[in-house]
């Protein structure tokens, strides 16, 4: 110890003389930054998302009408001042529908992006630090949940969660008289965070076991410790970037995957029910009335597309930049 | 390696049973009484409980949950899948009626997807760099995140609307009627984007490596070069690929069969689903997990035969 110290001391005399550093100290993070925005695909990904959640934080005071308001005289009309996306069949402006649509995917993808990624942290470390049989069946599970098709396990724990839940709230009604239970627009969310969540994990538990069983035994933990290196330099400058760069990417995908999710379900019709507004549910609303009034399907269409086109490229574009050695060709 | 593939299809085996008594746990526990359901739906239907509580017996709804599983699994071993109590029919004829065609355009779909995705991959390896080769990998980038179920109304769209050279496809006439165009297209696009990703930096990788230098230093053809040496390593992650789209499929399947008519297997699996019928519920769970561990594990054996460096268990 006292030895590198005495290293460390000797190496510095030494480059003092040599003038300042011609380089400013750049850190992993902003290393990672300038990699990012440098990335034009990448960039533009960040540019939608951020515009996607700015939509979904803000969109009550930008939307120009209620996306509940109908007006029956209204209804079908194609793009124009007044409604700069149209109305749909029931007269309501398409455009405020698209904001409010944000609020709902974002609100789910968020949610069960963070849920998931508690269950995966939770269970990817414990087969990672215990090893073992316990990891082993934890792996199993882990195989299982994803040999099932997504979308088929979402719509059975739907289904499964669906009809209790409902009849729960009309007891706890009759029981209360409390008009909270009456309410049943954020039930629908529920079981959606709950359905996704519940898929989601696996992806984030390997990543998190295989994290756990490397990071801490990876060479360049060796070699900074052998210089000396304090335990918290190392979790700081060593673990912290390496083991997190990964997850933030997985991360970025997952969402774009959660809202995908979302939109698949509701396109299914038991994501988000009306009159509560999805992506999903706006498209395939729109399946009978294409033919004469086109816009319906477009604008909900394109919308999906360019949120996960730009995910994607966000996700990627972090990967480059977070995990240099594995950069795709 | 025959008691390496023993113990692989045993824990397949213990996997499918857990996922089955997960699914109809669920069902039981949560989704509650179809027979309910089922007359929750017509509502001017007068039904006294005492009809409700024979039909109920009569499905052996009203056992406890164990001799309910355990009388499925009985049954199913002997191939009986049940009665579909909203179609009052056997399953398995519905799944008889329903199954190939999805299996059919399932298979269509991977054989279109591998006989464009791996020349289109190549083609992009080859102009590594170049602009061909980044409008290859943006399109595919680009397909892979748009959704199924957006590029099947968009294409209706474009073909229908816009271009106006076809009728709405609605139905199914069979696999090489013109109806099927448009939904295969929609369904070719959901793998394709892995097949041309995984090929392309396969070549990439491969062509680096020494033994291909080698063979060329020794003056071997291009011609030979790339079919002696460079076939073999990226058939591999292509068969990873072929391996994953099972499970693609089946989600797509879902999709496309719901927006264009098709009476397949993703249509009875969510009409069995809103309805609550547990048998049909039970058989799509199954046969979905069967799909995707059967592909798996053919993924997995075919390994070791392409690449001698892949031994069992890796």
């Amino acid at each position: 110890m006292a030895q590198a110290q005495m290293h460390a001391a000797h190496t510095t005399s030494l480059t003092i003389p040599a003038g300042p550093v011609p380089r400013a100290d750049r850190s992993l993070w902003k290393d990672a930054w300038r990699q990012l925005v440098a990335n034009r695909l990448a960039l533009g990904g960040l540019i939608v998302i951020l515009i996607f959640l700015f939509a979904a934080i803000f969109g009550p005071l930008i939307a120009p009408y209620d996306f509940l308001e109908q007006n029956i005289k209204d209804a079908l009309q194609p793009p124009s001042a007044a409604h700069w996306l149209g109305t749909d069949a029931n007269g309501r402006d398409i455009f405020s529908r698209i904001l409010y649509g944000a609020r709902s995917a974002a609100l789910v993808a968020i949610t069960t992006t963070a849920i998931s990624l508690l269950i995966g942290l939770f269970i990817g470390m414990a087969a990672g630090l215990f090893g073992g049989r316990t990891e082993s069946w934890l792996m199993w599970m882990t195989d299982i949940t994803m040999s099932i098709p997504v979308i088929l396990l979402a719509m059975l724990i739907n289904t499964a969660l669906k009809y209790r839940a409902t009849d729960y709230f009309d007891l706890m009604y009759t029981k209360t008289r409390n008009p909270f239970f009456l309410n049943t627009w954020w039930l629908d969310f529920l079981l959606v965070f709950v359905a996704i969540a519940l898929i989601s994990w696996p992806g984030y538990a390997r990543l998190i076991r295989g994290q756990v069983k490397t990071t801490g035994k990876a060479l360049y933990v060796e070699a900074a410790r052998s210089i000396g290196a304090s335990d918290r330099r190392i979790m700081t400058h060593h673990l912290a970037p390496n083991s997190l760069g990964p997850v933030i990417v997985a991360v970025t995908h997952g969402m774009g995957g959660a809202v995908l999710l979302e939109s698949s379900l509701s396109f299914l019709g038991i994501g988000i029910q009306p009159p509560n507004a999805s992506w999903g549910s706006m498209l395939s609303d729109s399946l009978s009335l294409w033919r004469s009034f086109p816009h319906l399907m477009i604008v909900p269409a394109v919308t999906i597309a360019i949120i996960q086109i730009a995910f994607i490229f966000l996700g990627d574009g972090m990967n480059d930049a977070l995990n240099p050695r594995q950069r795709r060709r | 390696m025959l008691l390496y593939l023993l113990t692989r299809i045993l824990r397949s085996a213990l996997g499918i049973l857990l996922i089955l008594f997960v699914s109809y746990g669920m069902m039981f526990y949560g989704a509650g009484d179809p027979i309910k359901k089922m007359y929750l739906d017509k509502d001017d239907l007068a039904v006294d409980e005492v009809t409700l509580t024979a039909l109920r017996e009569k499905y052996g709804l009203d056992d406890p949950f164990l001799v309910q599983f355990t009388t499925y699994l009985g049954n199913l071993a002997q191939g009986n899948m049940g009665i579909s109590i909203r179609e009052q029919r056997p399953v398995a004829d519905m799944v008889r009626a329903t199954l190939p065609i999805s299996v059919q355009m399932g298979l269509a779909a991977t054989a279109l997807a591998t006989l464009i995705g791996i020349p289109l991959g190549i083609l992009a390896a080859r102009k590594h760099n170049s602009p061909l080769d980044y409008a290859i990998v943006a399109g595919v980038t680009a397909f892979n995140a748009v959704p199924v179920f957006v590029i099947g109304p968009l294409l209706i769209l474009f073909f229908v609307s816009v271009l106006g050279i076809m009728k709405v496809p609605w139905g199914w006439d069979g696999l090489f009627s013109p109806k099927t165009i448009l939904p295969l297209a929609a369904l070719t696009m959901v793998p394709l984007p892995i097949v041309v990703r995984q090929t392309r930096s396969a070549i990439l990788e491969v062509r680096g490596e020494d033994y291909i230098r080698t063979a060329r230093a020794k003056g071997l053809s291009e011609r030979d070069v790339a079919f002696r040496h460079m076939l073999r390593p990226v058939l591999l992650p292509v068969i990873t690929s072929v391996g994953l789209v099972a499970i693609t499929l089946i989600n797509g399947a879902i999709f496309v069969e719901l927006i264009f008519g098709i009476p397949g297997f993703g249509g009875l699996t969510l009409e069995g689903l809103l309805n609550v019928d547990y048998p049909v519920i039970m058989a799509t769970v199954l046969i979905g997990a069967l799909i995707v561990m059967v592909t798996n594990l053919a993924v997995e054996l075919a390994y070791p035969l392409l690449d001698a460096r892949v031994t069992k268990g890796h």
